[in-house]
């Protein structure tokens, strides 16, 4: 295309360093990517200086709003599992006092039922549940007695009797049935039936004894049902044992032998009874959390206010973490790795790499599509021994050479630089990436009170920056090899190769450095560090990522060298 | 955003031949300043400035700088393809580097396709016109006869000095404008794994748009 006369014009000028230019060039650009970034970190900085005003009185807000909720038990507007946990477990502690009071719990258990502004959801269901179990219960009781002792007008021995043929019958199905389906019972009646219904239940059979005054003796055993409920279920023996295992009894018959003894009202109290255990199992898959509270409840109150103490820890946790991603957000919105990546005109660079590996992909197959089968069998060949000289070291070879850095450390970087490129016939351009580097120690040896956001901000900014550079780099040295007219396949290979584990030692030293400086910093916060540590390293890996596709993305460079 | 708003990325790749001053018209219109020494392009280099169009719509040129040295003229094909508008150089000066001009254009052409960009012809280094007796600097291409060319094809031209600055800020203007018309026209798209055009950020509701009307571009020479 270019005339003679263009030849002999250009030629004037081919062998010129192109450095000084590139390095202009560089300072350029990036004076007006640095000027993008200075404006947007002050927008970082009062951005973070206001979530900080904001964030105290937030707090604040939010132990308000859980000590309301503990005085206003009608507090619904948080519904999460742990609040229902809080509530049902208050709700269950504040029952027993009326256990103990009055005998005629009836009345507690309709309270019970609604005293919790919670319960509109959750317990609805279990209040008809309730109702339809004493029912069942009945009816349950009725047929197990061997004797069809007329059960709409019991009499004081007939009562006896029933509750004692009951009592042996449930004792032995329970003392086989806890073994075999302990898991299956622990989840029907301590959670899906839940701990409430025993002491209904134990009430409301207890109010049928104190009825008759010939087991009115019964009645301080009945109090202690609900405590040692669980406790029941493993000795299998004791005075209150009746009602601990009529109710696993019952519960079992119901789940078992249900349509046998119970064909009506099974299909309902089925529908209940998944109802309730859905609501129930609602932000408690498992029920992990009711049943750790209410297997503890047997044992201690203590120990139950401990379990209800973590779980509220954990949810004004959560509370705060929630808070903490709103805050973080508007901090992520502004340092985020591939918008700075982008200022950097990283992306371009790597396009530009794109765009030529493509290019000379198409220019080996052109080259492919003209030769024999003979030949192109050798040319593969010879391609494919490209594809095994050309490779990455594993990660943890680069660390094994690290002698202690002596001098300034960008010198050694530089050094390192120029080291893994030395056999390349090409001169490459350094200067920016180094200039980077020293910029990032000066900051970090020279910046003092500053917030953990401005240093992550920083940190995000500067591996953005390097891998930025870093592509650059990969760019022009990929440019360079393919309009060099010396090619070797093997130094190239292991040049770019070399060059590739020093940008990414490069990367993780920026990325240590950083964080060291967030360590170094007294913050109240640890959490926040932790996670901005977390999320350089991440960052860090990201640039990892780019340098090994830049590296790959360069192999057909090196191939076309090698045909 | 980090990035300042704007709404649309344009992609302009400057071509010809080499030490016609491609790179110091870059430097100019995004730096505002002239380097009287330069040293040659390696394969591409990369610039950007935001522009706004006669109707207040702000475009990030981004603008690809290409080596025009014969050696990198098989590295620089790989970069004509995402682009939506393409500035063909020329030195007034140098009667060779107007000469192939038809090349370049036709090379732009082949490797953008199945895009057609808009062409711009830009003359540099008019401010040696005049200081001919010193260096040999003399005019060795009219204004006319590039005028002429530019009607036969189709192209805007332009003649510009990166050391004055003169008609500089319009060369860039007058293609990212023709490239904005198209778009209004429908003739151009937005699309995908085509980065010629690209949409921007959008721009926050309310604000007010800065309706400086871009200088009425005219061929200034003549």
């Amino acid at each position: 295309m270019p005339s003679s006369d263009s030849e002999d014009f250009e030629s004037a000028d081919e062998g010129q360093s192109y450095e000084k230019k590139d390095r202009k060039k560089r300072l350029s650009s990036s004076n007006y990517s640095d000027n993008a970034l200075e404006s947007d970190q002050n927008v970082a900085k009062s951005a973070a200086q206001s979530s900080n005003v904001g964030k105290p009185a937030d707090k604040q807000q939010d132990a308000d709003g859980w000590d309301d909720f503990d005085i206003d038990d009608n507090d619904t507007n948080i519904a999460t599992a742990s609040d229902r946990n809080d509530n049902k477990s208050k709700s269950s502690v504040s029952t027993k006092p009326a256990v103990k009071e009055s005998n005629t719990g009836w009345d507690d258990f309709d309270d019970w039922g609604q005293d919790d502004g919670y319960s509109n959801a959750p317990r609805e269901p279990a209040k008809p549940k309730l109702a339809e179990l004493d029912a069942e219960l009945n009816a349950i009781k009725d047929k197990m007695a061997p004797t069809p002792a007329p059960a709409p007008a019991p009499t004081g021995g007939g009562w006896g009797w029933s509750m004692h043929s009951l009592l042996n019958t449930a004792t032995a199905g329970i003392t086989t049935l806890t073994s075999q389906v302990s898991q299956g019972i622990t989840t029907v009646l301590e959670t899906g039936i839940g701990a409430p219904e025993p002491e209904e239940l134990a009430r409301k059979a207890s109010q049928i004894k104190e009825s008759k005054p010939s087991s009115s003796s019964n009645t301080p055993s009945v109090e202690q049902v609900p405590e040692s409920a669980s406790a029941q279920s493993k000795d299998g023996d004791g005075a209150y044992l009746p009602f601990g295992n009529l109710i696993s009894g019952v519960t079992k018959f119901v789940e078992t032998t249900g349509p046998k003894v119970i064909s009506g009202g099974l299909d309902t109290l089925e529908t209940i009874g998944k109802k309730t255990m859905e609501i129930l199992q609602d932000g408690d898959p498992g029920l992990v959390k009711k049943r750790a509270m209410l297997g503890l409840s047997s044992e201690d109150k203590p120990v139950l206010s401990q379990v209800l103490r973590e779980a509220r820890e954990k949810a004004e946790q959560e509370e705060d973490k929630t808070e903490g991603v709103v805050e973080e957000k508007r901090v992520v919105e502004v340092v985020n790795y591939e918008n700075l990546f982008n200022d950097f005109d990283g992306p371009v660079y790597l396009e530009a790499l794109k765009l030529l590996s493509s290019q000379t992909s198409m220019r080996i197959e052109e080259q492919k599509r003209t030769l024999d089968a003979a030949n192109r069998q050798a040319m593969e060949e010879t391609l494919e021994m490209v594809v095994e000289i050309y490779e990455l070291p594993e990660k943890e070879e680069d660390e094994d050479d690290e002698p202690s850095p002596e001098g300034p450390k960008p010198d050694a970087f530089h050094e390192r630089l120029q080291a893994a490129t030395q056999d390349l016939s090409i001169k490459l351009q350094f200067q920016p990436v180094v200039k980077q580097y020293k910029e990032v120690l000066d900051w970090l040896s020279n910046t003092e009170d500053v917030t953990v956001d401005v240093i992550y901000k920083q940190a995000v900014s500067s591996l953005a920056q390097a891998t930025s550079l870093s592509m650059h780099l990969y760019h022009k040295t990929s440019e360079l090899i393919l309009a060099s007219k010396i090619r070797s396949t093997v130094d190239e290979s292991t040049a770019l190769s070399q060059l590739t584990v020093v940008l990414r030692k490069h990367i993780s030293d920026l990325a240590a450095q950083f964080a060291e400086k967030l360590n170094s910093i007294s913050a109240d916060n640890k959490q926040q560090v932790n996670e901005y540590i977390t999320n350089i390293f991440l960052e860090a890996g990201n640039s990892s990522t780019y340098l090994e596709t830049a590296f790959q993305l360069a192999l057909p460079i090196i191939q076309i060298g090698a045909i | 955003m980090v990035d300042p708003i704007f709404d649309y990325q344009f992609r302009l790749i400057l071509i010809g031949d080499s030490t016609v001053g491609k790179s110091s018209l870059l430097k100019y219109f995004t730096d505002g300043k002239f380097a009287e020494l330069s040293d040659p392009t390696v394969g591409v280099d990369f610039f950007a400035r935001i522009i706004e169009v006669q109707d207040g719509t702000r475009i990030k040129l981004q603008l690809w700088d290409t080596a025009g040295q014969e050696r990198f003229r098989s590295i620089t094909k790989s970069y004509y393809r995402n682009s939506v508008g393409a500035l063909l150089v020329y030195d007034v000066c140098n009667r060779s580097s107007f000469e192939h001009i038809p090349l370049w254009m036709m090379e732009a052409k082949r490797h953008i396709e199945p895009h057609r960009p808009v062409f711009a012809l830009v003359g540099c280094k008019v401010d040696l016109v005049g200081t001919d007796n010193k260096n040999g600097a003399r005019r060795e291409v009219t204004c006319e006869e590039a005028r002429l060319f530019a009607e036969e094809n189709g192209l805007h031209h332009v003649e510009t000095s990166a050391k004055t600055g003169l008609n500089v800020e319009q060369a860039f203007v007058l293609v990212a404008q023709e490239v904005y018309n198209r778009i209004q026209t429908g003739e151009y798209k937005v699309e995908d794994g085509w980065d010629g055009i690209k949409t921007g950020f959008n721009r926050p509701n309310g604000m007010d748009f800065n309706l400086l009307e871009a200088e009425t571009v005219q061929s200034t020479c003549c």
